[in-house]
């Protein structure tokens, strides 16, 4: 006997929702997929252009490698988060017909939704990554070992977020207009145009609670730098991380049966 | 027998959600665990099961709770209150085209829809050219679903559904969109999964379609389960019902004599039963007075004759919607009526052996004056015909097949 509402995720239905979020929103224009290339680099050429030329931002850090593979680095695994995030917080709203004709497990759209933008963005990083190697940047491509895991985790987090938002957007649809520039402030107090040691010593220590922060750092250190350091802050965020995750799961579940009366 | 579904105490209510005022409550509501708080109660007390290889039709008229019902069983709403358990593979074509992406082709939605169904890549892979035939919709399966006719939207989801042979079938008058030949493709399909033990739940306002299909039936008004039983009883009154419901504001203009009338119906009574209809009670829903057919009625009938003279009375059968189905007046017939008081007179009369077809008819009396020309005042008796028949129309003729 099965509960009408305790619905389990499906992997056919989970693939097929993916690609479906995959073809709707990167591969049915014409220029979706050069797009996502493009679009974070054009930002990041605007960027480099801003901070390296105009404000001849120095980052003690980046002396050696040069300001663009340090931002490039930092970038794009953000522009995956930012989007994923953006996204996936209408998709249910979006997807209402489905929520309204069909019983499944809903919590499966917004995590496909995630799931897409973060497989084609990480195509995009690779080839990023690629790019700077032909540029002359080293990178330390052993380090990718750490770097896959580390993404798995970024994923994780960005489903964390999307379940949060997507079912509160149901019931609040203002959330659709405070997210943009929640993010855009998150974008600009995570170490990604810069480096963290450049804070004044009193944000420093806030700043390092930053769980952006700590993928930023984390991926410099590994891909330009080769360090693999652990840290002390890892121990608490990655279990952070998985709680945060379980407490999202909850929280959308706990909505997920009412989606129906409210869209 | 095993059971597939189990409602018990099932309760809808649909919050109010229209300011975002109610939606924010709501959601502060169903944080803390509470019930996102009252509405519009759509569902109420509703308690049925069905089991393995039973045929049960939902009637009802629009905004009776049919679909809430269907969505709270196939688990797409939860109810408010009470229970759903269901056991088994459930398909369910809730709504035309349901879960279909209209940017994409027919067929990756055939592969979306059968995942949702629980079906596998292989399995699915297996089942494919069966698919395609059952739709027949030819080239269209490789165009986007938003080019399609609904016609077709229909064929495609009523053919993957056939794929999947599911335990239990639901569907919410879908049917009703195909041409005849796809609907009667579908009815032999359904009646060919019913003969291999498959379970069926159908909503549909066609009582063509619910009596040939299922044996049994729900009928549900206002939110609650009004009637539940074998097909004929429960669809005839839904029918009934509603003939009599369309035909109130016409009987209402009838009636306008009343106790104006010069030559009033004083009484008005079944044979053997003493009490007088009030005219209050003419339009009550569910009339009390079923007859079989084949049965007598016998009627008396008072009028009250100021002048003292015999007053004519007319009687016959309308259907519940006003149809005439027979009549006649007392003078055509050389009847007069008893004298039992001063100005008081008194027929009786009997329909001997009636031949109505199951419905729901009015008796009609109307009191006249004794020249038999004007009308004065009127009385409806309703009443319904039972029977386990499906001879069309409202009345027997008698009639033989001849070699």
């Amino acid at each position: 006997m099965n509960k009408a509402g305790h619905k389990k995720m499906d992997r056919v239905f989970f693939q097929n929702m993916v690609v479906r979020q995959i073809r709707q929103d990167y591969l049915e224009n014409i220029t979706g997929f050069a797009w996502l290339i493009l679009q974070p680099l054009i930002l990041l050429a605007v960027y480099a252009f801003v901070f390296s030329t105009i404000f001849k931002a120095r980052i003690p850090e980046a002396a050696e490698i040069g300001f663009v593979p340090y931002l490039a680095i930092a970038f794009w695994p953000w522009t995956a988060f930012s989007e994923a995030v953006l996204r996936a917080n209408s998709s249910i709203t979006a997807n209402a017909d489905l929520i309204g004709k069909v019983a499944f497990a809903s919590e499966q759209i917004p995590l496909a939704s995630v799931t897409a933008t973060f497989i084609m963005h990480m195509i995009g990083y690779l080839s990023v990554l690629i790019v700077l190697q032909i540029m002359g940047t080293h990178i330390h491509w052993l380090f990718l070992l750490a770097v896959v895991p580390l993404m798995v985790l970024l994923w994780v987090f960005a489903c964390s977020i999307a379940l949060f938002t997507s079912a509160t957007q149901v019931f609040i649809r203002d959330i659709a207009q405070i997210l943009p520039p929640v993010m855009t402030l998150w974008f600009f107090t995570t170490p990604i145009l810069y480096s963290s040691s450049l804070l004044p010593e009193s944000i420093q220590s806030i700043a390092h609670w930053n769980i952006m922060a700590w993928f930023v750092e984390k991926l410099r250190e590994l891909l330009l730098f080769g360090d693999l350091n652990v840290g002390l802050s890892s121990l608490v965020i990655i279990p952070f991380i998985f709680v945060f995750a379980w407490l999202s799961l909850k929280y959308f579940r706990r909505f997920s049966p009412h989606f129906e009366d409210f869209m | 027998m095993q059971r597939l579904v189990h409602i018990k105490d099932v309760c809808k209510v649909y919050p109010r959600v229209h300011k975002p005022s109610e939606r924010l409550r709501a959601f502060v509501a169903l944080l803390l665990g509470r019930e996102p708080g009252d509405g519009v109660e759509v569902l109420r007390d509703i308690n049925f099961d069905v089991f393995q290889g039973a045929s049960v039709g939902i009637v009802g008229e629009n905004g009776a709770g049919k679909s809430t019902l269907l969505k709270v069983l196939t688990g797409v709403i939860e109810p408010t209150k009470g229970s759903v358990t269901t056991k088994g593979n459930i398909a369910a074509m809730l709504e035309l085209g349901a879960g279909f992406q209209p940017d994409f082709s027919g067929l990756d939605n055939v592969r979306m829809k059968a995942s949702l169904l629980g079906l596998s890549k292989a399995e699915l892979e297996e089942r494919m050219d069966d698919i395609l035939k059952f739709a027949d919709i030819g080239e269209y399966i490789n165009q986007p679903v938003k080019h399609y006719s609904s016609g077709m939207v229909v064929r495609l989801g009523f053919a993957v559904i056939t794929a999947c042979r599911p335990d239990l079938l639901i569907t919410d008058e879908v049917l009703a969109v195909g041409d005849e030949s796809f609907q009667k493709k579908c009815i032999r399909w359904i009646e060919e999964y019913m003969k291999q033990g498959g379970t069926l739940l159908l909503v549909s306002h066609s009582m063509y379609v619910v009596q040939k299909l299922c044996k049994k039936a729900v009928w549900i008004h206002e939110g609650k389960i009004r009637k539940f039983g074998d097909v004929y009883p429960v669809t005839q009154a839904y029918l009934a019902w509603h003939e009599r419901r369309r035909a109130v504001e016409k009987e209402l203009i009838v009636n306008a004599t009343g106790d104006a009338a010069y030559y009033r119906i004083e009484h008005f009574a079944l044979a053997g039963e003493q009490h007088q209809e009030s005219p209050e009670a003419e339009f009550d829903d569910d009339p009390s007075h079923e007859f079989q057919m084949g049965d007598d009625i016998e009627v008396e009938l008072r009028i009250i004759s100021p002048d003292g003279r015999a007053p004519v009375g007319l009687v016959g059968v309308v259907r519940a919607d006003g149809t005439p189905v027979y009549g006649v007046a007392s003078d055509h017939e050389h009847v007069k009526p008893v004298k039992i008081g001063d100005s008081l007179y008194r027929f009786r009369y009997r329909l001997d052996n009636i031949q109505l077809l199951p419905g729901s008819y009015n008796l009609r009396s109307h009191s006249m004056d004794p020249e038999g020309l004007r009308l004065f005042d009127s009385h409806e008796f309703p009443f319904t015909v039972s029977g386990n028949t499906k001879e069309l129309g409202y009345i027997r003729l008698p009639h033989q097949w001849l070699e």
